[in-house]
């Protein structure tokens, strides 16, 4: 046991101690820069939790945090919405479409975010392809405002979140007994009624770890909304970049990304709590 | 019965769309890189390499992308070290707290990563390492590492007990056993992980932009900082190169131990 025990530590010390060296510590040394006032350009004397109450009470702040939790929510529906139909294709799919479909999810996965929300701003753009194409068919005479908005910032997200929804969804469709959906065929319901009474309840707790985790990612999203909505654009993550390399206010800043942190940990503790009950095994 | 057919063409219909969806934005990056003109037509107006030349001959652009790559390939090394002795230690539960370890090691990937970039940024300037190339290995050895525990973790579980217990009782030491039996069924799984984790390095901007010192840049943070000042096609040029770079280490990986089995 003792020798066992001995392995143990020496597997597990490189990582830990990497671990707490460039991860916990540097954690919870930048809390206290939250904790501080930011008077005159400069961190003032004295603890405060007044960069906290801010994200409440000042107009500013607090739009930009609904801003943010608004967003995560339409980005989270719209590809429940895009992705679900595509995971339930591909679940009932012949095994090489199956297998082609997948791999087109995941190709775009691996690619750079930078490049695909480049793509996005050449699509957009009012002399971009989407504009160009309406103009030469004859559609518009102007262009139509499509980058540096909500919408633009909407596509984008969808873009690269919705490859994970549609993986964490195609595992559990497939999960549901196919004797299940039989016997619900046997019994004369429809292919309607079989995928609203069967199929949707029962691809539940995917539905909800995949929302979740598309939820949270969306959340903290940096490059796609600076890059899609532009400048003065403000998500929570945006704020802390401008926070930490342009107006230099770490305080609020340090604030502003440990709520951020704090919404992302209780989404993450709330969905394996709900999962436990499910009875999923994610 | 006839709605039902009716069902399933909308259920391909909107699959298909959804998918093409997921292609757009690459499809036109690639156009872009190769059209004459600096806004895009369909269809284009002439074809060049010009912008692969402009980025090929661009001092900053050729730093950038050798800056990404050995960052990439380091941080991944490190990671997969230290990430599969942590599985060895979670998978054998070798030490009491091993379930609470195991979710310390998968952290990073909870995290979101911004705050890990400022969190680094506060603590690389009090200890005076920012914009080290030290700095940055670690960081993103940290934020790459679950993906290898996670690789590592689902490919122990598939090799047979039995085989590593043959190797003990023939006289193998657990080092030994280790590199002759458990490595090489392990590697079809780590290549899996070592490229999710490599990507992820490669596409990394929230930590990077953070860390990076005054004359040093990654490509994807090259990329991100030109955008803002405005879309020109040497910019897509560097996007397809980057497309191409991650391309071509799927198909390496592919070649080598058929990757989408472990994804």
């Amino acid at each position: 046991m003792n020798r066992l025990s001995s392995s143990g530590v020496a597997l597990s010390a490189p990582l830990s101690l990497l671990l707490l060296l460039v991860f916990l510590v540097p954690l919870a040394l930048l809390f206290p820069i939250s904790l501080q006032p930011f008077q005159d350009g400069a961190a003032g004397s004295g603890l405060t939790l007044g960069n906290y109450s801010e994200l409440v009470t000042d107009s500013f702040l607090r739009s930009v945090v609904v801003e943010t939790l608004l967003l995560g929510l339409v980005v989270t529906l719209v590809c429940l919405v895009l992705g679900y139909p595509l995971a339930y294709y591909i679940v009932q799919a012949t095994p090489r479409m199956r297998l082609a479909l997948t791999l087109l999810v995941i190709f775009p996965m691996l690619l750079n975010v930078v490049v695909r929300s480049f793509g996005w701003i050449a699509l957009l753009a009012n002399r971009g392809l989407v504009n160009n194409l309406l103009r030469d068919i004859g559609i518009t005479d102007a262009p139509i405002r499509m980058l540096f908005n909500h919408f633009s910032v909407l596509v984008g997200l969808v873009h690269v979140f919705l490859p994970f929804m549609v993986l964490m969804l195609i595992p559990a469709i497939q999960a549901i007994p196919k004797d299940v959906q039989n016997a619900a065929y046997t019994l004369a319901a429809t292919r309607r009624r079989v995928l609203w009474s069967v199929t949707l309840p029962m691809s539940m707790p995917g539905i909800l770890s995949g929302s979740i985790l598309v939820f949270v990612l969306s959340i903290s999203a940096l490059v796609t909304p600076r890059m899609l909505g532009g400048g003065s654009y403000k998500v929570m993550a945006t704020l802390i970049y401008d926070d930490f390399l342009q107006t230099l206010n770490w305080q609020a800043g340090a604030a502003m990304a440990f709520a951020l942190t704090g919404m992302t940990m209780v989404l993450v503790f709330l969905s394996s709590k709900l999962l436990n009950k499910f009875g999923g095994n994610e | 019965m006839k709605s039902d057919r009716l069902g399933s063409i909308a259920l391909a219909a909107v699959a298909f769309f959804v998918v093409a969806f997921l292609q757009l934005p690459i499809i036109v990056v690639l156009l872009a890189a190769i059209s004459e003109t600096s806004y895009l037509t369909i269809p284009p107006k002439g074809l060049t390499l010009h912008w692969f030349s402009v980025v090929l001959n661009d001092v900053d652009y050729l730093a950038a992308t050798w800056t990404s790559l050995w960052l990439a390939l380091l941080s991944t090394l490190a990671a997969a070290a230290v990430g599969v002795m942590a599985a060895l230690m979670i998978h054998r539960k070798l030490l009491p707290g091993a379930q609470l370890l195991s979710s310390l090691f998968m952290a990073p990937m909870i995290l979101p990563s911004i705050v890990l970039g400022v969190a680094l940024l506060h603590y690389f300037a009090a200890l005076g390492i920012r914009g080290s190339s030290l700095g940055l290995i670690l960081a993103h050895t940290v934020l790459i590492v679950p993906y290898v525990i996670r690789a590592s973790l689902s490919g122990l579980q598939s090799i047979d007990g039995s085989l590593t217990d043959a190797a003990r009782v023939l006289g193998a030491g657990p080092i030994e056993t280790f590199r002759l039996v458990v490595l090489p069924l392990l590697k079809p799984a780590l290549v899996a992980g070592g490229l999710l984790a490599f990507v992820t390095s490669l596409d990394n901007v929230p930590v990077s932009i953070f860390l990076l010192g005054a004359n040093q840049t990654t490509l994807p943070v090259k990329i991100f900082a030109s955008v803002e000042q405005g879309v020109d096609p040497s910019v897509a040029a560097a996007s397809t190169l980057l497309i191409l770079l991650t391309g071509a280490a799927l198909v390496i990986a592919e070649r080598w131990t058929g990757f989408h089995k472990h994804v």
